[in-house]
Order: structure tokens, then C-alpha cells, then sequence
């Protein structure tokens, strides 16, 4: 009586365990399913689990069980002797399964909550820049492409955008940025599909027509779009994103002069609001896995069309 | 390389035009010549100790006596408002670079600056 009772409570309290881990069942003696009906009093005071188990005919064991899959256990669980339920008892709930589930829920844990963190963190910056009383970076302008068509912050919107003034005249710093930009946009492009627009804005809209920035974007990237328009309009646009300006406004064709420029690149997301300002501190690695990020973050709907589709 | 050595209408470095009448910007063969002649002036004046070829007129003249020729080559591979922008940045580096390291052995910590640089 009480060995039946041991092993009957034994099967429900840790089914998992002896599923998995009894020895092979067929050298066990099948004292559980001979003795089933006999001792259904006993088992009653067990779960409602263990009771049906009991009170099913020893014949209909291994076909009718549709209520739980763990077929063995009723086979295997009822071979324990009496010593091996106390050397269970003696070595305590702790064994080598729930100690790898400890530590891989907490592995999972830590990781599941600094992604949390880092993803909140990338939130605040993002929403940081929308809303009322908010540093605005970026607005409405009107330009037009390095083929000549125009090109407004409208069609910057559905897809992210990554902003960079510069102009082609420049020395050293616009090209490794450029090259940068080139980096970035492959990488993004390869993660997150074509949903950035990697845009340069000019300047020097007096040296910077259309066909010039043709000529130069396309070392750098086909996909590029270089922005050029009118004085004023460059003038206002700069201001709208806070770039320091200091193009002469009247120069004469052929003159050799630099232009001073703040050198950002800004990333926009698809409303057209500022995201973040990218430094020349970051490496086009940071700058795209940063970049990624965001866009990943994103829950609106983003474009993944090419542009003019 | 043109019928005159002085000639410089097929000259393959000068700006040309595009369609819509602007001069071409440098593309990257003319940048990278530019680069190399930049180089190769900056190792002259290494040589001979000189930081400032620009801004006084004692490093000027100093330049001209034992870099001439690489300033020449160097005054014909770039653009001149380049030229001026990398000699002086040469001198902006340099103090920037001692600045780093006084305040390195002085034990601060050097925040990278955000500002707006010529470029």
C-alpha cells in the first residue's frame, strides 16, 4: 500500500524528471499498471492527473491516454523502489536540469532587459526631438536633384534619411565623410532593406550645380541624391537644420574659395522629424549598427520602394 | 602631358566644365595627386624643421629656399584655396597635437570637441 502510494505521488510531483531521466523502462517491473484498479482509493488523494492514471483499466494504458503525452511516465515511474525515492528526497530540488533553467532564464533575463534599456534609450532620443517646445532640426524646403528634377522634405517622407551638407570643392574632410556615407548606407541597406536615403546637401550652390554633384556623387555612390538649389533656398535650408553657413553670397564663376560648414550627418526619420546628429567621432560601423537601430525601432510603416517607384 | 611644358589647355588636371557651364569638382584621381603632393611637401618641411610654411614671413622665405620645388609641384596639383587650408591646418594640427599631450601629462581627461570645423 504505502509503496504504491510513494510512487503514485511520485509520477505527478515530478513528471518532467521522470520522463526524461528514468533508466530504460523495460527492465522496470510494470508494478503500477498491474495494480491499477486495486489501489485507486490510495491515488485519489493525488492529483486528478494521477487519479485518472489509476483508475484506468491496465489494458487501455498505452492506446487510450489521449490526456497527456508523457506515456512513459506511467510505465517507468511505477519501477522506483523505495531507495531510490529517498535518494531523490536526500539530494533536495536541486539537480543539474533546474540549474541550467536558473541560469539560462537569467542569462535570458539580463539579456532581454538590456536590450530593453538600450532600446529605451534610443526611444528618448528619437522622441526627445518630437513634440512641443523641442529643438527643431530640419523643415520644408525646396531643391532640386543632381539630374535637375525637383526635390522637396516631402519626398523625404516614408523612408529614413540621412542628412549631410557639404560641398564639393572641399578639401579632405567632405570625401572621407562621404566615403563614410557610402559605408553606412550599404550596411543599412543590407540589414533594414532600402529605407534610407543618403542625401547631401550643398553649401555652395554657386559652384554646386546639378551636373557638377552628378559628377562627384557618383565616385561615391550611385544611390546617392545631391541637393542644390538656389542661394536663398540653400541658405534657408541650412538654417532650418542648423548648419553654420559662411558661403559668400556673390562670387564670380571660377573662383576658388572654401566653405566653412558644420559637418553632421542628420538623421531623419519618415514623419521628417530629427532623430540624432552623427559626429565624425562615430566610425561608419557605429554610425550604421546606430542607424539600424532606429530603423529597426520604427513601428510606423516605413517605404521600401525605390524612389520613384 | 601637353606639346609645351608650360602649356596647360590639355592640361589633364585643370578643371573642366560640365554641360551646364560650372567647373567640375576634383574627382578622386585629382584629389589623391593632390594628397600625395600635400605628402610629399609636408615630409620636406619636416625635414628641415619647419612647421609654419604660411602665416609668417620668415617660414615663407625659409620654405622657399629648401622646399621650393615641392611647394611648386604641390601649388600645381591643388587647388590654391586648398593649398592654404592644408599648410595652415598643418600649424592647427601641430598645436592641437601639443595641447593633447600637456594636458595628457598634466593627467586631464580630453573630452572630443563638437565643433564646427573648416573643412
Amino acid at each position: 500500500m504505502l509503496r504504491h502510494e510513494l510512487k503514485s505521488i511520485q509520477a505527478c510531483a515530478r513528471p518532467t524528471y521522470a520522463a526524461s531521466h528514468a533508466p530504460n523502462p523495460t527492465r522496470l517491473p510494470r508494478t503500477f499498471a498491474r495494480g491499477g484498479s486495486g489501489q485507486s482509493q490510495i491515488s485519489q488523494a493525488s492529483s486528478t492527473r494521477c487519479r485518472n492514471a489509476a483508475n484506468s483499466p491496465p489494458k487501455s494504458f498505452g492506446s487510450a491516454r489521449s490526456f497527456t503525452s508523457s506515456t512513459a511516465r506511467s510505465k517507468m515511474g511505477s519501477g522506483k523502489t523505495v531507495e531510490e525515492v529517498r535518494s531523490r528526497n536526500r539530494s533536495g530540488p536541486f539537480s543539474l536540469t533546474s540549474a541550467v533553467i536558473f541560469v539560462a532564464a537569467g542569462a535570458g533575463m539580463y539579456m532581454y532587459f538590456t536590450y530593453e534599456k538600450e532600446r529605451m534609450y534610443r526611444k528618448r532620443i528619437a522622441e526627445d526631438t518630437k513634440g512641443v517646445g523641442r529643438p527643431k532640426v530640419g523643415g520644408p524646403f525646396e531643391l532640386v536633384d543632381q539630374d535637375g528634377m525637383p526635390f522637396t522634405s516631402e519626398d523625404m517622407k516614408g523612408k529614413y534619411s540621412l542628412v549631410y551638407f557639404g560641398f564639393s570643392h572641399c578639401p579632405d574632410i567632405c570625401p572621407d565623410e562621404l566615403d563614410k556615407m557610402a559605408i553606412m548606407y550599404d550596411t543599412v541597406t543590407k540589414r533594414c532593406g532600402k529605407v534610407l536615403l543618403p542625401i547631401m546637401i550643398t553649401c555652395d550652390p554657386a559652384r554646386d550645380t546639378p551636373a557638377v554633384l552628378k559628377e562627384y556623387l557618383k565616385e561615391f555612390h550611385p544611390e546617392f541624391i545631391g541637393l542644390t538649389g538656389d542661394y536663398e533656398e540653400i541658405k534657408k535650408t541650412c538654417k532650418e537644420y542648423r548648419v553654420y553657413f559662411s558661403t559668400p553670397p556673390n562670387v564670380k564663376p571660377g573662383q576658388d574659395y572654401l566653405v566653412d560648414h558644420s559637418i553632421y550627418f542628420y538623421l531623419m526619420d519618415p514623419d521628417g522629424d530629427f532623430v540624432e546628429a552623427i559626429g565624425r567621432n562615430f566610425t561608419a560601423a557605429d554610425a550604421a549598427q546606430l542607424i539600424g537601430d532606429h530603423i529597426t525601432d520604427w513601428t510606423g510603416s516605413l517605404n521600401k520602394k525605390d524612389r520613384w517607384a | 602631358m601637353g606639346w609645351l611644358p608650360w602649356g596647360s589647355s590639355d592640361d589633364k588636371s585643370a578643371p573642366k566644365k560640365t554641360k551646364d557651364g560650372a567647373f567640375e569638382a576634383p574627382n578622386k584621381t585629382n584629389r589623391t595627386k593632390c594628397y600625395e603632393a600635400r605628402d610629399a611637401f609636408f615630409e620636406c618641411l619636416d625635414r628641415n624643421q619647419i612647421l609654419d610654411s604660411i602665416n609668417s614671413r620668415a617660414g615663407q622665405v625659409a620654405t622657399q629656399q629648401v622646399c621650393g620645388p615641392e611647394d611648386q609641384v604641390f601649388e600645381k596639383s591643388c587647388a590654391h584655396s586648398w593649398v592654404e587650408y592644408f599648410k595652415k591646418q598643418r600649424v592647427v594640427n601641430y598645436q592641437k597635437e601639443q595641447m593633447v599631450k600637456k594636458i595628457e601629462a598634466e593627467g586631464g581627461n580630453i573630452q572630443p570637441p563638437h565643433l564646427s570645423t573648416r573643412s
